[in-house]
């Protein structure tokens, strides 16, 4: 069916040695390297589901901490006060974040670009007094998840790692299927697509629900490994603010983007730290203004992020998707259409 | 309750003033300014250091922190949003989000996370009605302050050449070009009036309200209640809706607590998003 | 200031035409509007364009009035290259177009738009007169000058349009297919109008799809058909047959 080149023999050894590399460090990684790459695996996964939202599905969502939240209280929840196994609690975090987002799309579904990002941003900061509020889960004293035997970080790190080629390996095949098609079909012209029968709600509606779900994931596992959950930390903006930088540091609609991004990000994060440990000071924010600051001279300057950049460059897609953003602005579009 | 009702329609007055700045940037350059909080608790800080450093009352401070907060807007429009304006909604709503951490987060190293307020003595006061009713003096300051900014703006937009060809850029923007009219410029002091207006509701909240780099999420959510419940680029429907959200907030307080006014806000910004989109007030 | 710096070979360049279109071309994305487009205005006349719907004749204007960038080729106003220059800088030397579908200011009254005409410095000072000069042209504007224009028929919006245009104080104004979903009577009024503007003594470049009618008017005639000229000369000159071939490429 494919014919195979060079290029696609580098790839696949690329992608299996990468594979490979990353399953060896949970026996030869140390404490702080698992530490490390467990946050690149989870943010990582978190970049792919909001780049499917905003960068394919055009649902630029600025709420994914609503599911974050969800999920981490799930776990919690089922442990602390239900005392479940923790494999039933993640799956109930995940489960109990498809549903949430299955409910709400039928409030967001008639809502497009900004007030879709309006409403998924003021749910989420609801959601966040809700649970200050709601005595059921402790108010803004948080909860702590309780399991024993306690998984260790590299338990949690193996299955980040499982969770995040997982949803890249869904992902690539969404973007290589007649749904992904419809995607992109949907974000270029609404329209247009929906006269030759795409099915936007459905479409949409499945792309929600998954990157919920997975998203809520990568929240049980963040959670687990902290131990506790606090209402601003589980439903802050810091998880959105990180989605965003890292789809947009890497690319927006490139599949190898959030994984360079959520690279970036990490790397920033912890150097920072590093550099406040060894000032002996807190640079309270500092991480925060070098991310806002480079995402900003991203998109001025860089439209399509590093990666895409650099792909647009040299024509050569690391994990081929086919659905490029359109290089012609949109606006042109609709003008010749018009004519 | 009576009290709960006239502080609603009181704090009204200052929540339409921080809604119509953002309201005038939806309108005019159709771009979702996510940094608008950050913009009027950047304004209260400023504010904050003129009047200590200068020993002069908040409201005197005006007269400073107004015009920087409008260079502020017009090089921020200029500089950063203009470049990407024609990329699509999304650049430049990311571009504002990233200013947002930006502000936020730049607040909070230089003046750190402790709750600061503006040096006045007008919140204390207040002036008797009944024996179960009392108008806080500041309440009543605050409103009728947000009530005439809110009407310059609109003798702004309505009797002056500039006003008339921001109105014009937002209705047509291709025909005001043909005008001769430049849209980059006009975004730019578009951009600009709405800092003015963040400026004015940044200096009230101060004088009124403990404020924090983080309280601006706040402010971004009452400004988006009254954009949505008053209609996008309305300014008259503006006031109405910020008092609305304002009665929301207090009523949802008077019967469910302090804790959980907000939460009736949102509640009041998602069913406006599901059953009117387009606003209470507009066509 | 800057008509007298105006230097000679610049004057050369356009020979001496108002206005002077060499060797435009136009894309949208992949699609070419416009290839290798000549065209020139001699002087205070009406020059027509005629062509079928996508023949490119409004991205042609939209390059002129600098609401398009031009992929090649060169536009010269007055002997001055304005190629690629902002709409702002273009109206403000005297070049206004009126587009198609009349774009009013919906949510400003009849007056307000008028006024918004003369927003440019060489306009603003002569505002009153202009004004008084398109109610002379328009009596229906002046009677209904309180209204909204969004209020207004498709005609009457036609009007505001080109009341708007005229109050730049212009001396080249492009007409887009003004004709466009009006009724006949309508369209004869307006047409007997923008003569009386010619008159005045204004350059006029008029894109039309009604042939006979363009014809009439005019005195110089293009045709154009997917994107290039095919066919041009004076309007009286021109047979049908020659047009009919060139209109429809048989």
């Amino acid at each position: 069916m494919k014919k195979w080149t060079v290029g696609s023999m580098v790839r696949i050894i690329v992608i299996i040695a990468v594979i490979v590399f990353l399953y060896v460090m949970f026996f030869a990684g140390s404490r702080n390297a698992i530490r490390i790459l467990l946050s690149i695996a989870l943010y990582c996964t978190l970049g792919q589901m909001w780049n499917l939202l905003s960068g394919y599905a055009g649902m630029t969502s600025l709420g994914q901490q609503i599911f974050i939240g969800l999920a981490g209280y799930s776990v919690a929840v089922c442990t602390a006060t239900y005392g479940l196994p923790l494999w039933l609690a993640m799956i109930a975090g995940a489960i109990v974040c498809v549903i949430a987002a299955f409910l709400l799309s039928y409030v967001f579904s008639r809502m497009s670009g900004m007030y879709f990002a309006i409403a998924t941003w003021v749910t989420a900061e609801a959601l966040k007094i809700l649970f200050k509020s709601w005595g059921f889960v402790k108010m803004g004293a948080g909860m702590t998840i309780k399991v024993s035997p306690y998984p260790s970080t590299a338990q949690i790190y193996l299955i980040a790692v499982t969770v995040c080629i997982v949803s890249m390996f869904v992902v690539y095949f969404i973007l290589n299927s007649r749904v992904g098609l419809s995607l992109v079909a949907m974000r270029d012209d609404a329209g247009a697509a929906a006269s030759v029968g795409v099915n936007l709600f459905r479409t949409k509606l499945f792309c929600f629900m998954l990157s919920a779900g997975i998203t809520g994931v990568v929240g049980g596992l963040y959670y687990l490994n902290q131990g506790s959950i606090f209402p601003d930390g589980g439903f802050g903006n810091s998880w959105t603010i990180a989605a965003v930088f890292i789809v947009i540091i890497g690319g927006v609609g490139s599949m190898t983007g959030p994984v360079v991004g959520a690279i970036c990000y990490v790397v920033i994060t912890e150097v920072t730290v590093k550099i406040e440990n060894y000032l002996n000071t807190s640079l309270l924010g500092v991480n925060l203004i070098i991310l806002g600051a480079i995402a900003i001279i991203v998109i001025l300057f860089l439209p399509n992020g590093i990666i895409g950049t650099i792909e647009r460059k040299f024509d050569f897609e690391f994990i081929p998707s086919k659905r490029h953003a359109p290089d012609i602005p949109r606006n042109a579009v609709t003008e010749t259409q018009k004519k | 309750m009576g009290q709960a009702i006239i502080n609603g329609i009181l704090l009204g007055g200052l929540y339409a003033l921080v809604g119509v700045g953002m309201n005038v940037i939806f309108g005019i350059v159709k771009l979702t300014n996510l940094a608008h909080g950050d913009f009027i608790i950047l304004a209260s800080y400023l504010s904050l250091a003129v009047c200590t450093s200068l020993g002069i009352p908040p409201l005197l401070s005006l007269v400073i922190v107004i015009p920087i907060m409008f260079f502020i807007g017009f090089f921020l429009q200029s500089l950063l949003v203009n470049r990407v304006i024609s990329r699509g909604p999304e650049p430049p709503l990311l571009v504002m989000f990233g200013l947002s951490i930006v502000i936020q987060n730049l607040l909070l190293s230089f003046f750190s996370s402790d709750a600061q307020h503006l040096p006045t003595k007008l919140d204390t006061r207040s002036i008797t009605i009944t024996d179960q009713i009392a108008i806080p003096t500041l309440y009543l300051i605050e409103f009728a302050v947000g009530i005439l900014v809110i009407f310059l703006l609109y003798l702004f937009l309505r009797r002056t050449y500039v006003g008339q060809s921001i109105r014009a850029t937002s209705d047509d923007t291709m025909a005001a070009k043909l005008m001769g009219i430049n849209i980059k410029t006009t975004y730019g002091i578009a951009m600009g009036v709405a800092m003015a207006t963040a400026a004015v509701a940044g200096i009230l909240i101060g004088m009124g309200n403990n404020f924090y780099p983080t309280t601006s999420s706040i402010y971004l959510i009452i400004s988006f209640g009254v954009v949505v419940i008053g209609g996008m680029g309305s300014i008259r429907g503006t006031l109405f809706a910020g008092i609305i959200f304002g009665l929301a907030l207090l009523l949802g307080a008077y019967f469910f607590g302090t804790s959980v006014q907000m939460l009736c806000g949102y509640l009041v910004i998602l069913v406006m998003l599901i059953v009117r989109p387009q606003g209470l007030f507009s066509k | 200031m800057s008509s007298t710096n105006v230097t000679t070979s610049d004057v050369d360049a356009s020979g001496g035409s108002i206005l002077r279109v060499e060797n435009v071309s136009a894309h949208y994305g992949d699609f070419r509007a416009v290839q290798n487009v000549s065209i020139d205005v001699p002087g205070p006349e009406i020059v027509s364009i005629i062509g079928s719907n996508g023949a490119g004749k409004s991205t042609l204007m939209d390059c002129i009035a600098g609401l398009h960038q031009p992929v090649s080729g060169k536009v010269y106003f007055k002997g001055e290259d304005i190629t690629g220059m902002e709409p702002h800088h273009i109206v403000a030397r005297g070049l206004t177009l009126v587009p198609q579908g009349s774009h009013c200011f919906v949510r400003m009254s009849v007056e307000e738009n008028l006024i918004m005409g003369s927003y440019t410095k060489r306009a603003r000072k002569k505002s009153k007169n202009l004004l008084e000069f398109v109610y002379t042209l328009f009596p229906d504007l002046k009677e209904k000058r309180r209204f909204l224009s969004g209020s207004m028929s498709g005609g009457q919006r036609q009007m505001i349009a080109i009341g708007r245009a005229l109050m730049s104080d212009p001396e080249l104004i492009l007409f887009d297919e003004i004709s466009l979903g009006l009724a006949p009577t309508i369209i004869k009024d307006i047409y007997a109008r923008i003569r009386e503007i010619n008159q005045s003594g204004m350059s006029i470049v008029l894109v039309e799809q009604d042939v006979k009618r363009s014809l009439k008017t005019s005195a110089h005639c293009y045709i154009m058909l997917k994107g290039t000229v095919v066919l041009s000369g004076r309007s009286n000159a021109l047979t049908d047959e020659e047009i009919k071939k060139a209109y429809f490429g048989i």
